[in-house]
């Protein structure tokens, strides 16, 4: 294995003035070029990447004491060692021993690490110098006046990007001297030394904390840990695993204090069930000092995690999906669907008999199932997403802007067939019609349609229910989806059943093209609406591509509606020439994937008189900590009832007064693109989608409002709760 | 008309599907699951995909012959006495470079057949991943790093080839090897008793 013992580089000697004892070292590695084995102790050992020694702290020791020896490696730049649990890759040093009989060594121990990113990989280890510490314990029975030999065969595993293993064999020898009494003390410590043994003492654990628990949160992993042995002012945590398969160690780490305990969530590793529960923790605190300390957590259910679960129950959630889905025909983006439905179904009245009645029935029965079936696709994949460990929910659909452009061009294209621009519109007006089989299939598409254009109206009882939902197993999950998608078609179902209360229904007229074309205003009001989603997610690129798409599929369904009376042969022209321009604009659609968010300009606040900060699990740690009312809102561009709320309760100005009497801190976190921290955040709430708002008093447990607010409601919130807190006084 | 607005309808539950696929191939794979899909030209310039390979069981090697993990492996003839063992039961073994250009390990394409041909290796084909496409995919760590993929395109082990972390041959008599206890699960019809193992290597130099 070329490479793993090497002569001395030009490295080396320029470095050789660094080194103590080079002289040695240098006739040390002579030995070793001429010899060519590991067998030659040397002490220090050189290679081309590390210089390792094994020193004592004590000049000589005493039988029955124990003394402590260090094993340093000086590490040339940019190459590291590695900690216990090397991380991705890499391997922790190993030492075995040769002992006299009675003399004892204990393990190594390791100083606190540092994370090393190697591309997508991260590993725990050192850079620079790593020391690591070992007691050796000499028995009372040995002879005084008589040295102790020692000798330690070390492997370790050093790495720039690429890896070489190297090894030495380090002998040690021991002066004795007469016995330690209570009088004389321990042997007096060796000057050279002292320096080496301090730094790396500061380095190792200060102690281990008891009480952790470790449990599931979400999708991910949450570690809670008293806080009461932890520093004042934290400035940032870091959870070392310590073992291989508990946690993604290259995957970010949000932390917050609550309640007096620090709150970590992980991300799952590949045997997150099954590694040993522990670690290191490394605390930075705000003058910037640095401390570790040992954490074997057990495993259990986190506390805050499972009591917002708990006050909705299964009968409820079902309650719950069903309103939610009555509620989502009344959402701008749904009710001209409905609407429409409701036109043939009165044109259909005109038809008497058991054959109309029976079409009615059919017609019902077919858009139902379309909804459903809608549902329980997205249902599936919203599960199968969520198996495969992606951190997704409610509403996940529009955090693709290609998803998002897609309903622009279908919100768009509904609105031009309504007002009349093209004829797809009268079909759809027209599948109450007679022609039972093709009217049947209509009726299922237009249930399907009402499913798709239902998406992005998260109803408020939604988010609880579907959050709810996703705990559950997946049976249970689809039916309360499939509960929410009966609700939607629920008002058309009974119509289509009983006649009776579709003739209160007023009469066919004039009237009705009107009203048809009127509707395709809330169409086009939501494609505008999705355009500017679209321009949160992606910037004005996004907007131009997607505005390109509109032009291009009005341009291709115009040249389908003039050719479609010509001969066949142009006819089949037309058709190519809609298809592609159809094609076009769905590409320039899906294009806008690569296209990455603005960053946001602090203080951006376009339509809120609230002054508000990012949320970040950290910004709300530390607010907590200072004992600052909190306001937590999280919300999404495409999320309607957030804006609503926004508009109607968060920003009058009675509010913002309210907020900053009581020295409120107002934080909003941006659901509109994927962020696993928000994820995160909803889940332990148990929810699975915005808008959610929590108000985090100054004392006491954080209030969860409703997600319909009300300003009443706000100000309520806030003064009721900071009202004779004594943060507040003086 | 109809059957046109509801062909509309399923182009957009497509459109939607595809859309979302791109989030699922970012999750890290499973054991249990359905192995990630990958295409890839091998030393040949021949093209190897999941779907190509359908009613086979196929072992992956991640691999970079400089690495001294890899070098244990190779110079003591562990690896390719896997090899051999599993292709003569008819495996598809398929060893993965995806070392970046540049980068340690990185090869051509004549460089990597004679590596195989000098070591005496066995594998099917000698997958070369330059854009590291397929290595992200299945979220490979080290060299090595195996996998194994049943006949119904699922994932049943992912981890190292055994369970001493060390560079030194000498410590491979002894090891468990991990590839070849799934293989002897799997020939018996149970199910594998360690599907999830720590991979140790060097990094792959993606």
């Amino acid at each position: 294995m070329a490479g793993m013992y090497t002569e001395p580089s030009s490295d080396f000697l320029r470095r050789r003035s660094a080194f103590r004892g080079v002289f040695r070292a240098g006739f040390a590695l002579c030995v070793l070029l001429l010899v060519w084995s590991s067998a030659v102790p040397a002490n220090p050992v050189t290679t081309e990447n590390v210089t390792a020694r094994l020193v004592a702290e004590r000049i000589e020791v005493a039988p029955g004491e124990t003394l402590d020896l260090a094993l340093v490696f000086e590490i040339r730049p940019g190459w590291h060692t590695y900690w216990r649990n090397p991380g991705d890759s890499g391997d922790p040093p190993r030492i075995e021993w040769t002992l006299p009989d009675g003399v004892e060594a204990g393990p190594l121990r390791w100083p606190r690490p540092e994370l090393i990113p190697v591309g997508p990989l991260t590993n725990y280890g050192y850079s620079e110098r790593a020391v690591h510490l070992i007691a050796l314990s000499v028995p009372a029975d040995w002879p005084i006046g008589e040295p102790v030999r020692i000798r330690a065969d070390v492997d370790w595993l050093v790495c720039e990007e690429h890896c070489i293993p190297e090894s030495g064999r380090f002998d040690l020898t021991l002066a004795t001297a007469a016995g330690a009494g209570e009088a004389v003390g321990p042997a007096p410590i060796d000057p050279a030394q002292a320096e080496v043994f301090a730094a790396a003492r500061a380095e190792l654990p200060r102690g281990r904390i008891e009480g952790a628990v470790l449990g599931a949160a979400g999708t991910g992993l949450g570690l809670v840990i008293p806080a009461d042995g932890l520093p004042q002012e934290i400035d940032g945590v870091w959870f070392f695993a310590g073992e291989w398969g508990l946690i993604e160690h290259a995957a970010q780490q949000s932390w917050r204090l609550v309640d007096g305990q620090l709150r970590i969530d992980l991300s799952p590793g590949a045997l997150a069930d099954q590694a040993a529960p522990d670690g290191l923790l490394v605390v930075a605190d705000m003058r910037g000092e640095v401390r570790s300390y040992e954490i074997a957590a057990v495993r259990g259910s986190l506390p805050g995690t499972i009591p917002p679960d708990r006050p909705i129950g299964l009968p409820l959630a079902f309650v719950f999906a069903l309103l939610g889905g009555l509620i989502l025909n009344l959402m701008p983006c749904v009710f001209p669907i409905l609407a429409m439905k409701a036109l043939s179904l009165i044109h259909s009245l005109s038809g008497q008999g058991p054959e109309a009645a029976r079409e009615r029935v059919l017609h019902g029965l077919a858009y139902t199932a379309g909804v459903l079936l809608f549902f329980a696709g997205l249902a599936a994949l919203l599960l199968a997403l969520r198996a495969g460990g992606a951190a997704v929910g409610w509403g996940f659909q529009l955090q693709y802007p290609p998803f998002v452009a897609f309903m622009a061009y279908v919100f768009f294209v509904i609105g031009l067939s309504l007002s009349g621009a093209i004829t797809i519109g009268a079909r759809l007006m027209s599948l109450g019609g007679t022609g039972t089989g093709s009217g049947t299939a209509g009726a299922f598409g237009t249930g399907a349609l009402a499913a798709l254009v239902a998406a992005p109206c998260t109803a408020p009882f939604m988010g609880a229910a579907l959050g709810y939902a996703v705990t559950l197993s997946w049976p249970l999950a689809l039916a309360i989806m499939l509960t929410l998608g009966f609700g939607l078609a629920l008002p058309f179902l009974v119509l289509s059943l009983v006649p009776r209360l579709a003739r209160l229904l007023p009469k066919p007229g004039a009237w009705m093209e009107t009203l048809k074309q009127a509707l395709a205003f809330p169409m086009f009001a939501a494609a505008a609406w999705l355009v500017w989603v679209l321009s949160v997610q992606t910037g004005s690129g996004g907007v131009a591509l997607v505005l390109g798409g509109l032009v291009l599929s009005a341009f291709g369904l115009w040249l389908r509606e003039r050719t479609r009376s010509l001969p066949s042969a142009r006819r089949r022209l037309g058709v190519a020439a809609t298809s592609a321009a159809l094609i076009g604009a769905l590409y320039l659609g899906v294009t806008t994937d690569r296209l990455t968010a603005p960053v946001p300009s602090p203080g951006d606040e376009s339509g809120s008189g609230l002054a508000s900060e990012p949320y970040s699990p950290e910004r709300l740690a530390a607010a907590r900590a200072e004992r600052r009312p909190v306001f937590v809102n999280m919300t999404a561009a495409w999320c309607i009832t957030c804006l609503v709320n926004e508009r109607v309760a968060l920003s009058a100005s009675d509010v913002a007064r309210t907020f900053s009497d009581a020295g409120v801190l107002y934080l909003k976190g941006d659901w509109t693109n994927r962020d696993p921290a928000i994820t995160a955040y909803l889940a332990e709430h148990g929810r699975n989608g915005v808008p959610l708002y929590v108000f985090y008093p100054p004392d006491g447990d954080p209030q969860v409002l409703p997600q319909i607010l009300t300003e009443d409601l706000v100000r309520r919130a806030i003064r009721t709760s900071t009202q004779g807190s004594p943060g507040r006084d003086g | 008309m109809k059957q046109a607005f509801s062909k509309t309808l399923v182009f957009g539950a497509v459109a939607l599907a595809a859309t979302l696929s791109v989030g699922v191939a970012v999750a890290a794979p499973k054991v249990g699951a359905p192995a990630p899909d990958f295409s890839v030209v091998d030393t040949a310039g021949e093209t190897w995909s999941l779907g190509g390979l359908a009613g086979k069981t196929i072992i992956l090697e991640w691999t970079n012959h400089d690495c001294p993990y890899v070098v244990k492996h190779y110079a003591s003839g562990n690896m390719q006495a896997v090899q051999k063992e599993a292709t003569d039961a008819g495996y598809v073994w398929l060893s993965v470079i995806s070392s970046a250009s540049g980068k340690q390990g990185h090869v051509s394409p004549a460089k990597a057949d004679d590596l195989t041909d000098d070591r005496g290796a066995a594998p099917t084909a000698v997958l070369l991943d330059t854009s590291g496409a397929m290595g992200r995919a299945y979220d490979a760590k080290t060299t090595p790093h195996m996998y194994i993929i049943d006949p119904a395109g699922t994932l049943v082990y992912m981890g190292g080839i055994d369970d001493k972390p060390t560079t030194d041959q000498a410590d491979i008599a002894a090891a468990s090897n991990y590839v070849r206890l799934a293989m002897a699960d799997l020939a018996a019809g149970n199910p594998i008793a360690t599907p999830v193992t720590r991979p140790y290597g060097c990094s792959v130099k993606y």
